[in-house]
């Protein structure tokens, strides 16, 4: 009999099972994926957290300030590389080139010194996929209009063959290699390389680099005489990467067991308590009882919600997931009714009927994107909503 | 201003099929169109390039003239079309006394059939519902509309012809009821420019009855809207009809990895009017389902429509011949100057994708029998596109993937010598910006510069870039720095972009549940998130 099984195993599982085993809980995670966080260059989105916890339903207005800011400082007790506090916005920079509001940050990211600076240095490694030197030069300009931009285009001998053959270099490609031993010694050749464009009044922006997490790599900077910015990358990002992985070490390291590849094939309930679910791992069933159940399965995106032309359906308990009564806008890129679908719950995570309020299932906690009521790409929360309603339900394990 | 014997408006395969055919005869033509080329009904159909077997029964003239054109079509723009054949499926439900009509007005129209083993059926296509009787293969074949409108409008300039897209014809110019010229708008700066000729050809399709409208000539189209689904991957081998009077929801047909399933029909309004609707959707995939079990299953990647130009005689019983009417029922040349007293002005209305080329023929003939140009047709003899080299095919196969190389060939023909000269320079340029469609970046950056492209769309409808499963989510990112190249042309880059997310937007809107659903939050994470297009400008 485990204390808390969590089923998920993206930022919100993660978090909430890294506090139920820091306090000394037996907890298993099963998970299909590995969640969504390579796609966000490990940045914690927490939105305008004043305004959204004012919002009726919001997962925000129903934890509340107390649970929002010490999910916000438990994470960064867990990770000192980050940056950043849950009232004032940081910015980082778009893989475009264009700063955007953030929460919490990889220290690597922080474009503060922007702002002030003259003269910005941006880097440009040859044949990196998926980066526009010349796109993020003409945005930085138009962002830091007292600053001018000098791009640096250089080659990397690690790379030849990428060059030769004329394949792309990914992100992950760069990030990787900056971080071994023979990376670091070219790092240290590139920054002087630069010595003839006066860095030390420069500010100099390194897409491809990623220093969160690696300690060697921090050192070599702490000792320059400018300032390194690093960029957030388009999907997959080595830094949403290293963040899962340093969040996988910490629940192992603390106890936790995790089964990813996994995903949950049945559940039995005993009136509205849950006691076992049946998961399909490596192509056998196994059983798992515990006192209390955590649904982190990712809403749509994450595959917790199906909807078909006729219905939504919640995939592990068959909850009956919020619909909203509008489905789409024409614009894209603004507010799209469907994505508050999501599990009703209480103000204890647990889920209710929408109409009568009533809890359906006592011992199961919804957090992250399966709750109801908010929109992490509109309302720019998505890491926040994970965090809190992943540290509260680690909380009631 | 330079003058044109003859100015056509509309750039649909009717349009460029009459700007090829006057060239090729040595008479000056300009084409104006008010969009990209083959923005309209030319590309939102299933892309089916009819045997003909499909109008055996209830229209045999059509059926008589799909065949043929058929034929044609296949030798002269073989490299838009992919010849896999079609077949006609007898269900259960289906009547056997229309079988046994269709069978009768096949051998009438010269269709070749071959009856097919259903234990050869089931082998060759095994998704198709198991309640089948009997099934008959037709020469059907699937054409790409795009590349068949631009192969034309290449092949026309080789002669001499021109053409300016993202031209709208304001209004006809006349004197003493004649026809001397039109007036014209730059949609892209606005200027108004005036173009003389001696005789207008409407090829608008569905906007034509507003084209004739600008001179007070009354002109009946009836704007038939048809509303598709596009799966996401190959479902059938060939093109996959039911054994029955033509209905909705009743054709499959394959294109490279996806499939088209069609059609609906219902008359609207104007052709603007090309929103698909729930309801259409639901009944598409209700129909379908007879063909395709579990088709509810099947990944939906968009939905879109076109508006069919019918002419009024389309829906009446008799074909009878007017003075200046030409012969067929499906289409119809009207000359206005004996319907409406202007000289030099005449309409091509109705008519099938399939019969482009002949329509074409029709108004050709007319115009040259009014210069006095003795010339014959001769557009169904000249292939559009001009044999590419075998050094040319060598080098493509050497630089690119298999598949990716003949993809860019067929696009191109020899201009895909530049793309390749790029890609021997600089082998980054032969990474696939479009890793769906296999479209390289050499390949975006070459057709970005062309003269006629001025939207990021333009560059769609050229290369397929953002057609494919990811519907535009990676390679609309990818497109962004090329479209820098030419700071002038292209509208802000952020402005372009968003422009076209709303387009590809428009067709996954109603098609939003499964696994598109969950590619959309993908798209909106990046868009909205990762990018924050929708931006901040508060530092």
């Amino acid at each position: 009999m485990w204390d808390g099984i969590i089923i998920g195993g993206g930022l919100a599982g993660l978090l909430a099972g890294i506090r139920a085993a820091e306090r000394g809980k037996k907890v298993l995670i099963v998970s299909e994926g590995v969640g969504s966080l390579t796609y966000s260059s490990g940045v914690i989105d927490l939105g305008d957290a004043e305004r959204l916890m004012n919002q009726k339903s919001h997962p925000y207005a129903l934890l509340g300030e107390r649970v929002v800011r010490s999910a916000a400082e438990y994470f960064q007790t867990l990770f000192p590389d980050y940056w950043g506090n849950w009232r004032e916005p940081q910015f980082v920079l778009t893989p475009l080139g264009s700063p955007r509001k953030a929460g919490l940050i990889p220290r690597g990211l922080n474009t503060q010194a922007l702002s002030e600076t003259h003269k910005i240095i941006l880097m440009a490694l040859e044949g990196m996929k998926d980066f526009f030197p010349e796109v993020a030069k003409s945005n930085l300009l138009k962002a830091y209009p007292q600053a001018e931009v000098v791009l640096h285009p250089f080659r990397v001998e690690a790379f030849e063959a990428w060059y030769t053959l004329g394949k792309p270099i990914t992100g992950m490609d760069c990030g990787k290699y900056w971080r071994t031993a023979s990376g670091i010694e070219t790092l240290k050749g590139v920054w002087k390389s630069l010595d003839s464009f006066e860095p030390d009044k420069a500010v100099v922006i390194f897409p491809g680099l990623t220093s969160v997490f690696s300690q060697p790599l921090r050192e070599v900077q702490s000792n320059l005489p400018f300032s390194v910015i690093e960029m957030t990358a388009f999907p997959p990002s080595d830094g949403g990467y290293y963040l899962y992985r340093g969040l996988v070490q910490k629940f192992k390291a603390l106890g936790g067991e995790l089964l990813v590849g996994s995903g949950v094939k049945k559940v039995e309930l005993k009136g509205k308590q849950c006691h076992k679910i049946i998961v399909n791992s490596k192509g056998k069933d196994s059983e798992f009882s515990a006192r209390v159940f955590v649904l982190a399965t990712g809403g749509i995106f994450g595959g917790g919600i199906e909807v078909t032309l006729e219905a939504a359906k919640e995939m592990v308990f068959g909850l009956p997931p919020f619909v909203p009564s509008g489905w789409t806008n024409s614009e894209f890129l603004g507010e799209q009714p469907y994505a508050r679908m999501g599990v009703e719950t209480d103000n204890q995570l647990r889920p209710i009927d929408s109409a009568s309020k009533e809890v359906l299932l006592e011992n199961v906690r919804i957090i992250g994107r399966m709750l109801a009521h908010w929109d992490p790409w509109v309302e720019r929360c998505g890491g926040g909503v994970s965090l809190a309603s992943g540290w509260f339900a680690g909380e009631q394990v | 201003m330079q003058d044109y014997q003859v100015v056509i408006v509309g750039g649909g395969a009717t349009g460029v099929g009459v700007l090829r055919d006057l060239s090729m005869r040595g008479i000056s033509a300009l084409l104006l169109e008010q969009g990209d080329l083959a923005h309209g009904t030319s590309s939102r159909f299933h892309g089916l390039l009819h045997s003909g077997a499909r109008y055996a029964v209830k229209d045999p003239l059509s059926a008589a003239e799909c065949i043929s054109e058929n034929i044609i079509l296949k030798k002269i723009a073989a490299h838009c079309i992919s010849d896999t054949g079609g077949w006609f499926v007898q269900s259960e439900e289906d009547d056997p006394d229309y079988v046994e009509q269709w069978l009768r007005g096949c051998a009438n129209a010269g269709i070749p059939l071959r009856e097919i083993s259903l234990s050869e059926a089931y082998w060759k296509e095994p998704l198709l519902k198991r309640n089948i009787l009997r099934v008959f293969e037709v020469p059907d074949a699937t054409v790409d509309g795009f590349k068949l409108v631009w192969a034309n409008a290449k092949s026309a300039k080789r002669y001499g012809g021109d053409y300016k897209t993202y031209h709208r014809v304001e209004r006809l110019i006349l004197e003493n009821k004649r026809i001397v010229g039109v007036a014209a708008k730059n949609l892209l700066n606005q200027e108004e420019l005036l173009i003389g000729c001696q005789v207008v050809v409407n090829a608008g399709g569905a906007w034509a009855s507003e084209i004739a409208g600008s001179i007070g000539v009354h002109l009946d189209v009836i704007c038939d809207k048809g509303t598709l689904l596009a799966f996401n991957q190959r479902l059938f081998q060939r093109v996959i009809n039911r054994l029955h009077p033509p209905s909705d929801g009743d054709i499959f047909v394959p294109h490279e990895t996806i499939t088209i399933l069609g059609t609906t029909s219902e008359i609207v309004g104007s052709p603007r009017e090309n929103q698909p609707k729930e309801e259409e959707i639901r009944r598409l995939l209700m129909m379908g389902e007879e063909l395709l079990p579990k088709i509810m299953e099947r990944r939906v990647i968009r939905a879109f429509a076109g508006v069919r130009p019918l002419h009024r005689e389309d829906s009446e019983v008799s074909g009878k011949m007017d003075e200046g009417r030409e012969v067929s029922r499906n289409f119809a040349l009207i000359d206005h100057e004996i319907h409406d007293q202007v000289q030099g002005l005449i309409s091509i209305v109705g008519g099938k994708f399939t019969t482009y080329r002949l329509m074409a023929e029709k108004v050709a003939d007319w115009v040259a029998k009014r210069f006095g140009n003795l010339r014959p047709c001769s557009t169904a003899q000249e292939k559009l596109l001009s044999e590419i080299s075998e050094d040319l095919k060598k080098q493509a196969l050497q630089l690119l993937p298999c598949a990716a190389a003949e993809k860019m060939l067929e696009r191109l023909g020899e201009d895909a010598g530049a793309v390749l000269l790029e890609i021997q320079n600089d082998p980054s340029k032969g990474q696939m910006l479009c890793e769906c469609e296999m479209v390289s970046v050499a390949e975006v950056e070459k057709v970005a510069l062309d003269a006629d492209a001025h939207h990021l769309a333009d560059i769609r409808r050229k290369t397929r870039l953002g057609m494919g499963t990811c519907q535009g989510a990676f390679c609309t990112y990818r497109a962004l720095p090329l479209l820098g190249l030419e700071h002038a042309k292209f509208d802000p880059l952020q402005d372009e972009l968003k422009r076209f997310i709303n387009q590809r937007w428009k067709g996954i809107r109603p098609i939003l549940w499964g696994q598109q659903l969950r590619e959309t939050e993908l798209t909106r994470a990046i868009y909205t998130s990762i990018l924050q297009l929708n931006g901040i400008r508060d530092i």
